[in-house]
């Protein structure tokens, strides 16, 4: 389903919200003009793992000296700290350790929203962070998340 | 020594040499040292704290002595040599060094001229990373010694920074560092303060080998030092698997604080670490011997010792006898063999 | 028409069979909210010249988030992880449906407070559970915090709770001036074990690194829990603190549970060579740890094969003593819902989940349901 998250407007970079698509609870991120979504929920023991911190790589030269990488982007979940890639939703340990699915996330005008809305393929989904339910309007962008 | 501790034509990490007195290493000692002992009455202890009446038959103190009590009833392929007169020395970092010096000249002397099949720890001065350094560059070419020997016991743990360039100096000698239990007597093992028994001395000495490993990988020295084996002697061995199932997880969380652990620290701590098998500390029923095996991976980190003349009580035969041919002949001489670089030893 | 009357119908308050306690969940105190409960010379004392003991935070400070979880910080003034008994409630009992919590509450586990300030806190720590805790919610156990390293004070905050059935354990810290086995600690062993209640000995405290020294990293010193453990029960078998307190039960508590199993074979190997010279460890080590100990499961190991979880339970002998923990609010918490592996079975689950908790503890078995859970 694709569920309509808010205005852009509303969505600076830096924010993040979480949807419910269903029952999925999944957390949607702006880091600059990028947007990613990830299941709220981490893959060790269930944690609420989009409440937690986002961070660039770490990566170190020699033992005592390191420097922060933009790339990749991580969300470490905010009980143990286990981290994931919130592009793929890979491990930070790899491919062979159990990663978190992850979700495309863009944006749409108000124009094409509003007739998916109508034809019943797009749902307005508000995270809890919004006070109340918005309309969505032609002359607006809107971010929209494929769950 | 009891002959079930003896494994013939095996490849044994840890026998035990040492001077029968301080005199011994007055040849190798300069007039002022030789003075600053006697003028004082500096006395060697044996390691007698580590090492009472109850749990050790009489060390070695000559190479007639060695060959008398080990050598003919153990025939070994290769015996290390492990003199942890040092450990005992005093904090003057100045004889602490000398001694090393002299107990590295004492062994190639005493033992290893005499016996093709006699390898040694290089012992070194454990208060002063600079000596060890320059003591692992003043013999370390003769390969008759295969490892820096350090003791458990330490002020610091071994894989702190201030130690990483006698570990460099060690691989360029072709030499590992092998770990021994124990230490300088007077430091407190627990770290709620002293032990009262000698058995809790005894098996304190597997959470502070515990600990040392737990700094040689956080610390990096394996990324530093990437061609670095550390052979774990005398501390036991089955305590490894719960150690790293919490060492990983624990990493998986905090790894930022230690960015060049790059790897999960069990991935490491396969790569690079041996223990050898006395004590063996190990359950009597083969099912639980076989699930110990399972979660160590099998046994291919194994190194079998005698420990001579130490005694340990029931060892290492439950865990050998469930063993295949192969992995039995890893245990008691490839393992070593491999790590240590010694030439391909003759099966059994 | 007959006219019935019909008596109003006494309902029964609904109960429910007890399925989960958590072991291990700390509430914890700001300095204010303890201030309250403290004498006009602890709080001056406090005010002027702050406290001597440093909290391991201040010396190993780089704790993964403070230390704690991340959405554990209540947003509320005035309070911190742990000490807001709403969020408490809503994140702990009612999110997993707790039917039992027990506090160790780990503010007064200092040892280097001069004696005056050390009662005076622990005594605060106990009212600050009574008032804030205790009555807030008929689930929550409390433990009860001494000053330890002043075993007469101490014994006079144990029997000063005594009465309260809600204390249910006496809270040592895993790491002191002394070992825990010392005689000096002994009296503290002996009201804790007159009064019905097990100690439990929690990760933390004042810990030296004196045998390899200290380490450099968090990592280590966090790892280094189980080991500092492992040296505390050696020391409590080996000088006979079992021989000498005979009904003791201590919970050996945050240090893990896989180790137990290689400390009980190098415990019972060097028995046989040295232990007859031992006066005060008559019998097989293992035996006492058999009938004295427990541990809970919080930070639970996760071997890749979890059947080796089971086996090292099982190797250890602690089908019978192993008690569920959350370690709540702490970064490391172990979920209910998911930290225990399927591999381990219903019968154990049930076990350690709730069973063995409710042997150790005494507790009902049934408990009233609290708003509608």
């Amino acid at each position: 389903m694709r569920v309509v998250v808010g205005p852009v407007s509303e969505f600076p970079p830096g924010a993040r919200r979480i949807v419910q698509a269903g029952v999925r609870s999944i957390g949607v991120f702006r880091v600059g003009e990028r947007f990613y979504g990830i299941r709220n929920r981490c893959p060790h023991q269930g944690g609420p793992l989009c409440l937690g911190h986002m961070l660039g790589d770490a990566v170190a030269d020699e033992p005592g000296r390191a420097h922060v990488s933009a790339e990749p982007l991580r969300i470490a979940c905010p009980w143990h700290g286990w981290e994931y890639d919130l592009d793929s939703g890979q491990s930070f340990m790899g491919p062979g350790e159990a990663g978190v699915r992850s979700y495309g996330v863009g944006t749409a005008p108000g124009e094409a929203l509003l007739a998916e809305i109508e034809a019943g393929s797009t749902q307005l989904r508000p995270g809890p962070y919004v006070a109340e339910t918005f309309e969505v309007r032609v002359e607006d962008d809107y971010v929209v998340l494929d769950a | 020594m009891p002959a079930f501790t003896m494994q013939p034509n095996a490849v044994d990490c840890d026998v035990h040499v040492a001077p029968a007195s301080v005199q011994d290493l007055f040849p190798y000692l300069s007039d002022y040292w030789r003075q600053y002992v006697t003028e004082a009455g500096v006395r060697l202890t044996d390691m007698a704290h580590a090492y009472p009446p109850a749990v050790t038959g009489p060390l070695p103190h000559s190479f007639a002595e060695l060959a008398e009590r080990y050598l003919e009833p153990a025939q070994p392929q290769v015996a290390v040599l492990n003199c942890v007169t040092g450990f005992e020395t005093h904090r003057n970092p100045y004889f602490s060094a000398a001694v090393a010096s002299a107990v590295n000249d004492w062994l190639r002397e005493e033992f290893l001229g005499h016996d093709d099949r006699l390898r040694a720890s290089l012992a070194v001065s454990a208060v002063s990373p600079d000596d060890a350094v320059a003591e692992i560059q003043r013999v370390g070419e003769d390969p008759r010694f295969l490892q820096v020997l350090l003791p458990a016991r330490s002020d610091l743990p071994w894989g702190h920074k201030n130690n990483h360039a006698m570990f460099a100096a060690a691989r360029e000698r072709s030499l590992h560092v092998g770990l021994h239990a124990w230490g300088r007597p007077g430091k407190a093992p627990t770290p709620s303060g002293f032990t009262t028994t000698y058995l809790e001395d005894y098996v304190g000495n597997q959470p502070i080998a515990q600990a040392q490993l737990l700094s040689f990988v956080a610390e990096g020295v394996f990324e530093r030092v990437p061609d670095l084996r550390v052979m774990l002697i005398e501390n036991g061995f089955a305590w490894l698997p719960p150690l790293l199932w919490r060492f990983d997880k624990d990493w998986k969380g905090v790894w930022r604080e230690v960015p060049w652990v790059t790897e999960p620290p069990s991935e490491y701590v396969r790569r690079h670490f041996a223990m050898t098998t006395a004590p063996a500390h190990i359950p009597d029923d083969p099912a639980a011997v076989d699930q110990l095996l399972e979660m160590l991976g099998g046994a291919g980190m194994l190194a079998y010792a005698s420990d001579h003349p130490h005694e340990h009580g029931a060892g290492i035969q439950p865990l050998l006898a469930q063993l295949s041919d192969a992995d039995r002949d890893a245990v008691l001489r490839g393992n070593a063999a491999e790590l240590y670089g010694l030439s391909a030893p003759q099966a059994a | 028409m007959t006219q019935i009357d019909t008596a109003p119908e006494t309902q029964a308050p609904a109960t429910r069979a007890v399925e989960l306690i958590d072991c291990d969940v700390h509430a914890q105190a700001t300095d204010a909210m303890l201030a309250e409960h403290m004498g006009p010379s602890s709080r001056r004392m406090l005010e002027r010249f702050g406290r001597s003991t440093p909290k391991v935070t201040d010396w190993y400070p780089r704790a993964r988030n403070a230390g704690m979880r991340v959405d554990a910080w209540p947003n509320k003034p005035g309070h911190i992880w742990g000490s807001d008994p709403e969020m408490l409630r809503e994140q702990l009992l009612d999110e997993f449906d707790v039917d039992y919590a027990i506090l160790e509450v780990l503010s007064g586990q200092d040892c280097y407070d001069h004696p005056d300030l050390a009662a005076d806190r622990n005594r605060a720590v106990n009212e600050w559970q009574l008032h804030t805790w205790l009555d807030f919610d008929p689930r929550l156990r409390a433990t009860i915090a001494v000053a330890h390293e002043y075993p007469e004070l101490g014994v006079a905050e144990i029997e000063r709770r005594a009465e309260d059935e809600r204390f249910v354990a006496v809270l040592l810290p895993a790491s002191a001036a002394e070992p825990l086995g010392s005689p000096k600690y002994w009296p503290l062993y002996e009201a804790a074990t007159a009064c019905g209640r097990p100690v439990v000995i929690h990760t933390g405290g004042y810990v030296d690194h004196r045998g390899a020294g200290y380490p450099s990293f968090y990592l280590e010193y966090h790892v280094a829990n189980g080991l500092v453990m492992q040296s505390q029960l050696a020391g409590m078998v080996a000088g006979g603190l079992f021989e000498a307190v005979p009904g003791l039960r201590v919970v050996l508590t945050e240090s893990g549970l896989a180790w137990a199993a290689a400390l009980r074979w190098s415990l019972d190997a060097a028995w046989e060579v040295m232990g007859q010279d031992h006066p005060r460890l008559r019998r097989r080590p293992s035996e006492y740890i058999d009938e004295h100990v427990w541990f809970t499961t919080q930070p639970i190991e996760e071997p890749a094969d979890p059947q080796h979880l089971v086996a090292a339970i099982r190797q250890a002998r602690l089908e019978h003593r192993l008690l569920f923990a959350t370690d709540y609010p702490h970064w490391d918490f172990d979920s209910p819902a998911q930290a225990l592996p399927r591999a381990i079975g219903p019968e154990l689950r049930h076990a350690v989940r709730c069973g063995n908790a409710l042997d150790l503890y005494g507790l009902p078995r049934e408990r009233a349901i609290v708003n509608g859970g």
